[in-house]
């Protein structure tokens, strides 16, 4: 088990290295993805300058519901790099050196590449906006609300991992799933950052059941803030993001194990 | 100077879009999530009031699919110049017998007119049937519209213009252009509509080109500007695209003289 740990050491410290080779450039790309995903909170931060609130949500409650989604991607995104890029790995044949490795394929995919700016910059986002608002929005922080806290965060990162591990699986059958992906997760996460009580009632369906987006940001929110938006979902909801997390993972990590056996190279 | 290689070079851009349909239809629906978002946003931020500041819920609408409309055709490839100079084809590019600026405003206006054709109608004709948009306050101001959408155009071609010269000196310039896209999709009034930014906001914005992209054309469709404005806006758009022209100019002047190309 110990030479796991190591070769996660190994391997951190190679991804770190070629990643900050250049290291003004990675700064700036750093900076880069962070202003960019800042992008719809300074746009919503000087709309609620104007309005002061979006059904029911001032701006630091709104700062939260970002929060949580931002942190969970940054997470996220340290592991399941190999994923987001599965599509290429597969493209060009490098898979199979993966495949003749004494080593879990997972494993290897989840430890080999992270994208370190994707993660600072989105992270360092997730965590500035939850410093900002935390304490602004009348949340108790004691235990019980600590831990909830914490699921409700691992089951976020839960959720969009299982999307990327099957986006990725399917990768195996259809060698190009990047429209896919961009239909199906960075569209519906565009809505993500809002309270989805203001979206047409189809937008609500997709995010609550079909990409659940809702419960990695909104319900998590809505069980520490209680806005009064919450009244037309049922209130189990609240508490139901650690189990969507590792239902959906499950389901995902099946369906990537089923389809594994149907690998056959692109490569020569 | 000969117009015909430029035309076929526009008309070769056009032509190639088409090839990628699936790749299209996803930014077409991309373009629609994005007003619907922002429609949803406004809807519910007017909630009963049906105007906030003379401001009708119907003129954000048509700001925003107006807006967001041209900005699905004002994509100038900010990596035109980048990625020849990345990969050292910028050398062969400047011996061809025409000119390299001329060849990129040919290119680029081949993408948008496929883009006016076949994303902003069919956006448009999305957001007509689905929540309606303001017809236009006269028919002498939606010709002066499209003049003005045009010199909008322009203003941000010659953004992305200048922006692209310092990838003579920077190579890599993705974050460069990144950090320019985050400001022109905040400050042009595409996401916000400039009538709610905070007073000091548009004080400051009064001198940045941002606001002639598409807030200009956007009041004179909406009949917000009296004749005397619009020559005055249209004037100001012409000075910042001559403005911006120069500084990029200059650079792409001194940018040759000091080109490295690696390897070879």
């Amino acid at each position: 088990m110990s030479d796991v740990f190591k070769l996660m050491g190994v391997y951190a410290k190679t991804t770190a290295k070629s990643w900050f080779q250049y290291r003004v450039d990675a700064v700036l790309k750093s900076l880069a993805v962070f202003l960019r995903e800042a992008t719809g909170i300074i746009v919503i931060w000087f709309t609620l300058l104007k309005f002061d609130q979006l059904n029911g949500w001032d701006i630091y409650e709104m700062l939260f519901l970002f929060s949580l989604l931002f942190l969970t991607y940054g997470i996220m995104i340290i592991f399941f790099t190999g994923l987001r890029d599965f599509g290429r790995t597969v493209r060009d044949g490098s898979f199979d050196r993966f495949l003749l490795r004494p080593r879990g394929l997972l494993f290897q995919i989840i430890f080999v590449n992270s994208d370190w700016f994707a993660a600072i910059g989105h992270g360092g986002l997730g965590i500035t906006l939850f410093l900002i608002s935390a304490g602004k929005v009348g949340i108790q922080w004691n235990l019980a609300h600590a831990v909830y806290y914490l699921f409700a965060v691992a089951g976020g990162v839960l959720i969009q991992g299982a999307v990327f591990l099957v986006l990725a699986a399917l990768n195996i059958y259809l060698l190009e799933t990047n429209s896919l992906k961009e239909l199906l997760y960075w569209n519906m996460r565009k809505f993500a950052g809002y309270p989805i009580s203001i979206f047409h009632k189809a937008i609500q369906f997709i995010m609550i059941y079909v990409m659940p987006f809702a419960f990695v940001n909104y319900f998590p929110a809505q069980y520490l803030l209680r806005k009064s938006d919450m009244a037309q979902y049922p209130e189990i909801f609240l508490y139901l993001t650690p189990a969507v997390g590792i239902g959906m993972y499950l389901l995902a990590y099946l369906f990537w194990r089923f389809s594994i056996r149907y690998y056959k190279s692109s490569g020569n | 100077m000969r117009i015909a290689p430029y035309f076929a070079y526009a008309r070769k851009c056009f032509l190639g879009r088409s090839a990628y349909r699936f790749d299209h239809l996803m930014s077409i629906l991309s373009t629609c999530m994005q007003f619907f978002i922002f429609w949803g946003i406004y809807r519910a931020l007017y909630g009963a009031n049906s105007e906030i500041d003379g401001i009708t819920f119907s003129m954000v609408t048509t700001n925003f699919i107006l807006s967001m409309g041209l900005g699905a055709v004002f994509c100038p490839d900010d990596y035109f110049l980048p990625n020849k100079i990345w990969d050292g084809s910028i050398a062969t590019e400047l011996l061809r017998p025409i000119s390299f600026k001329g060849r990129m405003i040919a290119e680029n206006l081949g993408n948008a007119a496929f883009d006016l054709l076949f994303r902003f109608l069919p956006v448009l004709v999305i957001a007509l049937l689905t929540v309606g948009v303001s017809a236009p306050a006269s028919p002498v101001m939606l010709l002066l519209f499209l003049f003005s959408a045009f010199l909008g155009y322009g203003v941000l071609w010659t953004i992305s213009f200048a922006v692209q010269m310092t990838s003579f000196w920077l190579i890599n310039i993705w974050s460069l252009l990144t950090i320019k896209n985050v400001f022109v999709n905040v400050l042009s009034g595409s996401m916000i509509p400039l009538w709610f930014m905070p007073e000091w906001m548009n004080g400051i914005l009064n001198f940045t080109p941002f606001s002639s992209i598409y807030f200009t054309p956007v009041q004179i469709y909406l009949g917000q500007l009296s004749y005397g404005e619009i020559a005055f806006k249209c004037g100001v758009q012409v000075l910042w695209i001559a403005g911006i022209y120069l500084i990029g100019n200059f650079l792409w002047k001194k940018g040759q003289q000091k080109l490295v190309v690696q390897g070879g």
